[in-house]
C-alpha cells in the first residue's frame, strides 16, 4: 500500500488536534500527570512531524505552545480558565496553520495577526528560559540530575553512552538513521559504534524496506544531554533512545539493559565491547538486573517502576517514561490489529457484495423455477452465506459515533460562555457504531439540534434557580441501536415545549388552519416546519426558522426520521432514527400497474387488503378505518401517474414516517427483499419521491420510493389547498435564505 | 513489455483522435441514425455502444423525454427518447429500434445515457469541408442542438451537438418544473 506521507500527516495532525481539544476540555475539570503528558505529546508530535515537512509556521507557533504545555506538565504553572481558553485558541490556530501549509498557501496577514494575539496571551505562561525548556521537552530522561549519581557504584568512563533502536518503519516514514549519527559527530567524537543486528531475520524473510538495526554509541563530547537528545529530535517517535552520561551508575546501565529489546547477555557483551562497561562492571550490572527481574511481578510491569523508585535507583520521572513506553507498546499492539484501508477500496468491495446479492437473488429465482431439491438446497445455503458476507462487509464501514459526539464538548463550552448559561454535555452510547457515510452527514443536523437545545431549550441560570432546578443545564447526546436502525437522541433538561404556544404560533404563521385539530406529537412536529421559530428574539445561533426544517430534510435525505418528545418544564428530546447503512437496505417489493417499486421495509408496519366495502364506506375520501383509527391513504397508481389497470383486490401497505401513519395503495405485494441501492445519478436529482433504484434478481430495475417525501407532499397539498399564498411566501423566503 | 504498451497506447490514441482533435482533423466519423423518419448524425466519439432495444423501467413523475431506466451490467442508466427531446412524435418500438449509449461531458463529470432511436443507419466519414453551418431557419429543431449540416451522398444529415442535446444540467433542471407542476396539477384534482 502506498500511502502518501502527507496524507498520513494530515490525518494524524487532525487526530492529535482533536485529542488536544478533548484533553483541554477535560482539564477544566482537573487532570492528572498522565493527561498532562498526553497533552504535551500532542503538541510535541505535531511540531515534530511538521518539522519533517518543513512547515515552519506550524513549527514556530507550536513550539511556544509546547513550551507552555511542558511547564504545565512539570507543575510550574497551574491550569486556569484563561490558560485553557488560550490553549484552545492555540489549537484552532495550529489547525489553521496546518491547513494552510497543506494547501501550500502563504500565511495571510489576518492569520499571522491572530497568531500573534494568541502568542501574546501565552506569554504570561511561558518560561523565561524558553530555549532550554523546549529542547528538553518530551525527551524521556533515563538519568536524573547529578545529585543522584552520588550513591551507588559508577561506571568509570568519561564517555557518553547512547543506545538507539530505530523502529522498523523508519525508512518508510522517509527517515534515514545514518544522518542522525553523522550529526552526532558535530557534537563530539564518536569513539565507538557497535551495530546491533540481532533483529535481522534470515535472508529469505528480510524486507529491504524495513530497518532492523540498532546502535550502541560511545561519544566523547562536552555537549549537554539536551543537545545530544536534540540530535534525535525528529526521529523521537520512531526510535528507542537512551543516553547515559559519563560516569553513570551501573544500575542505570542495568536499567538500560532491561529496557532494550535484546537479550541481556548479548547487550552486556556489546556494551563491554564498545567500552562502556568493564568486565566487572558488567557482572555487577547483570546481577543488579537479575535482581530487578525477580522483584518485578511479570504481569504488572508497572510494579517494576515502583520497586525501582523505592530502591531510589530510578528517578520518578524515569518511571513515567517507562510507563509511557509501555503505553506506546500497547498502542502499537492495537494498531497492529487494525488495518488502514483506502475508503475507495472499501466502497468497491461493498459494491461487489451488492452485485453478489443481486446475482444471488437471480440464482434463487432460477432454482425455484427448476424446482430441483438438491439445487434449492445448495442455492439457499449459498444465499445464507451471501447474507453473512453482506453483513460483514457493511460492518467494515462502521465506526463508533463517539468521535462526532466529542466535538460537541467544545461547542457546548464555547456556546455556554456566549450565552451566559452554565451547560454540561453528557454523552452516552459513544461506542454505538454507524456507517461512516451516515456519520459524515449527520454532523450538521446534530450541530443544529445541540445549539437549539442550548439556545432555546435551556433557561438562564437565574430562571433555573427560581424554578428550583440546578443552575447548570444539561444537554444529553445519546445513541443506541434499535431494531435494525440507530437512534440518536439530543435532549436537554430545559423548559420544554409548550404545545399551546406552538399551536398559536403556527396558526399565526398560517401553517395550521384555525379549526384544525392536532395532537401533541403533531404540534411538536410543527417546529420542524419551514418558517417556524418560537424564539422571541433571533440570536446568532438559531431562531431563524431555517435550522429545524433543514435538520428534518437532511435526516430524511438519509431516509431517517425525526421525532420530538417534550415535557413542559422538564425538557425536550429530539430523537433521530437512521438506517444503519445507506448502501443496502431491506426492502418490500410491491407492484403498481406493470411496474415494481421498493418501499424501505423499516417503514412498513403491516399490509391489509383494501376491500370494496372500505372504499365505498369512505365515499371516495382517501382514508379508511383501521381498527378505529383514521388511516389516510395514497393511491400510488395515481400519485405515480400509472395507467389505471383493473385489479380486483388492491392492497394497502401501512407505513409509518415519524409519528405519521399512512397507507399506500398498491396492486400487488411481492414480499421482502435485500435491496442494493443504485443511485439514479445527477439527471434525476430534482426528482423527489424517488430515493434511488435497485436491480431485481431478474435483472430488471425497480424504483425505490421516498416514502417520507410522498407523504409530506400529500400533507403539503392539503395545506396548499387550505392556505396556498402563505405557504408559498414562506417557501420563497426560505429559498432565498438557503441560496 | 514497454514496447507493447506503447503500441497499445498508440492505437488507443488513434481511436481517440476524432474526439480530441475534432477541429484539427480534416474529417470526422459520425454515427447516423433514424428518428421519426429523419436521418441524424452524432460524433462517433460520444458513442460507447449500441444496445438492442429491451424493456425499460419507467421512472414515475419524470418528464416525457425520459423513456425509463435500464440495467447495463450492474449500472442503472437512463434512456432519453430522442424524438421527444427534439420535439417530434415518438415512434413505437420496432425490431430496428435500439439504444445508443453515449457519453457527454457535463459541467463537472461525464454523463452517460442511452438514446432511444428508431434505427441505426451507418458510420459515415464526413469531411469538415462537407459540413455546412446550420441554417438560420427551415429546420424545425432548436438551432443550438445542431452542430452542422453534413453532406453525404448529396443529402444533408443533421449533425446533432451532443453537448447541447444531452446537457445533463438542463435536463435535470427541467425535472424540477415537471415535479412541481405535477404537484400543482394533482392538488388541483384533489
Amino acid at each position: 500500500m502506498s500511502e502518501n506521507p502527507l496524507d498520513i500527516f494530515v490525518e494524524e495532525s487532525q487526530e492529535l488536534l482533536q485529542e488536544m481539544e478533548d484533553i483541554l476540555l477535560e482539564l477544566e475539570e482537573g487532570g492528572d500527570a498522565e493527561v498532562m503528558n498526553a497533552l504535551f505529546r500532542t503538541a510535541h508530535t505535531i511540531k515534530g512531524s511538521s518539522g519533517i515537512f518543513g512547515f515552519t509556521h506550524v513549527v514556530g507557533f507550536t513550539h511556544v505552545v509546547e513550551n507552555v504545555l511542558d511547564r504545565l506538565r512539570d507543575g510550574e504553572i497551574q491550569i486556569s480558565e484563561d490558560l485553557v481558553a488560550a490553549l484552545l485558541a492555540s489549537k484552532d490556530h495550529i489547525g489553521a496553520l496546518v491547513d494552510l501549509a497543506i494547501r501550500e498557501e502563504e500565511l495571510s496577514e489576518a492569520l499571522s495577526h491572530q497568531g500573534d494575539g494568541i502568542l501574546q496571551r501565552l506569554t504570561g505562561f511561558q518560561s523565561t528560559e524558553v530555549e532550554g525548556a523546549s529542547a528538553q521537552a518530551g525527551i524521556p530522561a533515563v538519568v536524573g540530575g547529578k545529585v543522584e549519581r552520588e550513591s551507588g557504584p559508577c561506571v568509570m568512563t568519561d564517555q557518553w553512552h547512547i543506545s538507539i533502536r530505530f523502529s522498523e518503519d523508519v525508512y518508510r516514514l522517509g527517515l534515514d538513521p545514518a544522518p542522525f549519527l553523522r550529526y552526532l559527530e558535530k557534537l563530539g567524537e564518536i569513539t565507538d559504534v557497535t551495530t546491533v543486528f540481532d533483529k535481522l531475520p534470515s535472508l529469505e524473510s528480510i524486507d529491504p524496506e524495513s530497518n532492523y538495526l540498532g546502535f550502541e554509541i560511545s561519544l566523547t563530547s562536552d555537549a549537554s544531554k539536551t543537545e545530544i537528545e536534540g540530535a534525535f529530535e525528529f526521529v523521537r517517535e520512531e526510535c528507542t533512545l537512551y543516553i547515559l552520561p559519563p560516569q553513570a551508575k551501573i544500575s542505570e546501565y542495568a536499567d538500560l539493559i532491561e529496557n532494550l529489546p535484546e537479550e541481556a547477555e548479548l547487550l552486556g557483551v556489546i556494551l563491554n565491547r564498545c567500552g562502556a562497561l568493564t568486565d566487572d562492571e558488567l557482572q555487577i550490572a547483570l546481577h543488579c538486573q537479575a535482581q530487578l527481574r525477580e522483584q518485578a511481578v511479570p504481569d504488572e510491569a508497572s510494579r517494576l517502576g515502583e520497586v525501582l523508585v523505592k530502591q531510589q535507583t530510578v528517578h520518578p520521572e524515569v518511571v513515567d517514561v517507562a510507563l509511557e513506553k509501555q503505553a506506546k507498546v500497547r498502542a502499537q499492539h492495537n494498531t497492529a490489529k487494525s488495518v488502514r484501508v483506502d475508503a475507495a477500496r472499501l466502497d468497491k468491495l461493498i459494491n461487489l457484495v451488492g452485485e453478489l446479492v443481486i446475482a444471488g437473488a437471480g440464482n434463487q429465482i432460477q432454482a425455484r423455477r427448476i424446482d430441483d431439491e438438491a439445487l434449492s438446497e445448495t442455492v439457499s445455503g449459498m444465499s445464507h452465506l451471501v447474507e453473512e458476507i453482506r453483513d460483514h462487509a457493511l460492518q467494515l464501514r462502521m465506526v463508533p459515533i463517539g468521535e462526532s459526539f466529542n466535538r460537541f464538548n467544545r461547542v457546548v463550552r464555547d456556546v455556554s460562555k456566549d450565552l451566559g448559561k452554565a451547560i454540561k454535555l453528557e454523552i452516552y452510547g459513544a461506542d454505538t457504531e454507524l456507517d461512516k457515510t451516515v456519520i459524515e452527514k449527520i454532523g450538521d443536523p446534530l450541530m443544529h439540534l445541540v445549539r437549539n437545545a442550548m439556545d432555546h431549550g435551556l433557561e438562564l441560570p437565574e430562571q433555573r434557580e427560581a424554578l428550583g432546578k440546578p443552575t447548570e443545564g444539561v444537554v444529553y447526546l445519546n445513541a443506541f441501536h434499535d431494531s435494525g436502525g440507530i437512534v440518536i437522541e439530543v435532549a436537554d433538561d430545559g423548559a420544554g415545549l409548550d404545545p399551546e404556544k406552538l399551536l398559536a404560533r403556527a396558526r399565526e404563521k398560517g401553517l395550521v388552519d384555525a379549526n384544525q385539530e392536532l395532537d401533541t406529537k403533531e404540534i411538536y412536529r410543527l417546529i420542524l416546519e419551514a418558517g417556524f421559530s418560537t424564539a422571541q428574539e433571533i440570536t446568532d445561533l438559531s431562531g431563524r426558522g431555517v435550522g429545524m426544517d433543514v435538520v428534518r430534510r437532511n435526516i430524511e435525505a438519509l431516509s431517517g426520521t425525526v421525532d420530538i418528545d417534550s415535557e413542559l418544564g422538564e425538557g425536550t428530546t429530539v430523537r433521530i432514527r437512521l438506517p444503519l447503512s445507506l448502501a443496502i437496505i431491506d426492502g418490500f417489493l410491491v407492484g403498481v400497474g406493470e411496474s415494481s417499486y421498493v418501499i424501505p421495509l423499516d417503514m412498513v408496519q403491516e399490509c391489509i387488503e383494501l376491500s370494496e366495502a372500505d372504499t365505498q364506506e369512505s365515499h371516495g375520501e382517501h382514508y379508511i378505518n383501521l381498527r378505529g383509527e383514521v388511516l389516510p391513504f395514497l393511491r400510488l397508481r395515481d400519485v405515480l401517474s400509472h395507467q389505471a389497470s383493473e385489479h380486483d383486490r388492491e392492497q394497502i401497505v401501512v407505513v409509518q414516517v415519524g409519528t405519521q401513519k399512512a397507507g399506500l395503495v398498491v396492486d400487488r405485494l411481492f414480499g421482502e427483499l435485500q435491496t442494493v441501492i443504485k443511485p439514479l445519478g445527477k439527471l434525476f436529482r430534482h426528482l423527489r419521491a424517488i430515493r434511488g433504484s435497485t436491480i431485481l434478481g431478474t435483472g430488471e430495475v425497480a424504483i425505490i420510493l421516498d416514502v417520507p417525501t410522498l407523504i409530506h407532499r400529500a400533507v403539503g397539498e392539503r395545506q396548499t389547498a387550505v392556505n396556498r399564498p402563505v405557504l408559498q411566501t414562506v417557501d420563497n423566503e426560505q429559498g432565498a435564505r438557503l441560496h | 513489455m514497454t514496447m507493447t504498451n506503447q503500441s497499445e497506447l498508440m492505437v488507443k490514441n488513434d481511436e481517440l483522435m476524432p474526439v480530441i482533435g475534432k477541429e484539427k482533423l480534416e474529417q470526422s466519423k459520425y454515427l447516423t441514425f433514424v428518428v421519426n423518419e429523419m436521418v441524424y448524425g452524432i460524433d462517433l466519439g460520444h458513442v460507447k455502444e449500441i444496445i438492442e432495444y429491451g424493456a425499460l423501467t419507467q421512472v414515475p413523475l419524470a418528464p416525457s423525454f425520459i423513456r425509463g431506466v435500464f440495467n447495463l451490467r450492474g449500472s442503472v442508466l437512463p434512456v432519453i427518447d430522442l424524438a421527444v427531446r427534439l420535439d417530434k412524435p415518438s415512434q413505437p418500438p420496432s425490431n430496428r429500434s435500439c439504444f445508443i449509449l453515449v457519453e457527454v461531458k457535463g459541467a463537472s463529470e461525464y454523463f452517460e445515457c442511452g438514446l432511444y432511436v428508431d434505427a441505426v443507419d451507418a458510420v459515415a466519414q464526413i469531411p469538415d469541408s462537407a459540413i455546412e453551418p446550420p441554417p438560420s431557419f427551415g429546420v424545425d429543431i432548436r438551432s443550438d442542438y445542431i452542430a452542422g449540416m453534413g453532406k453525404r451522398n448529396n443529402e444533408f444529415v443533421i449533425l446533432l451537438d451532443m453537448e447541447q442535446v444531452g446537457a445533463v444540467e438542463e435536463l435535470a433542471e427541467s425535472m424540477k418544473d415537471v415535479d412541481s407542476s405535477a404537484q400543482i396539477e394533482e392538488s388541483a384534482h384533489g
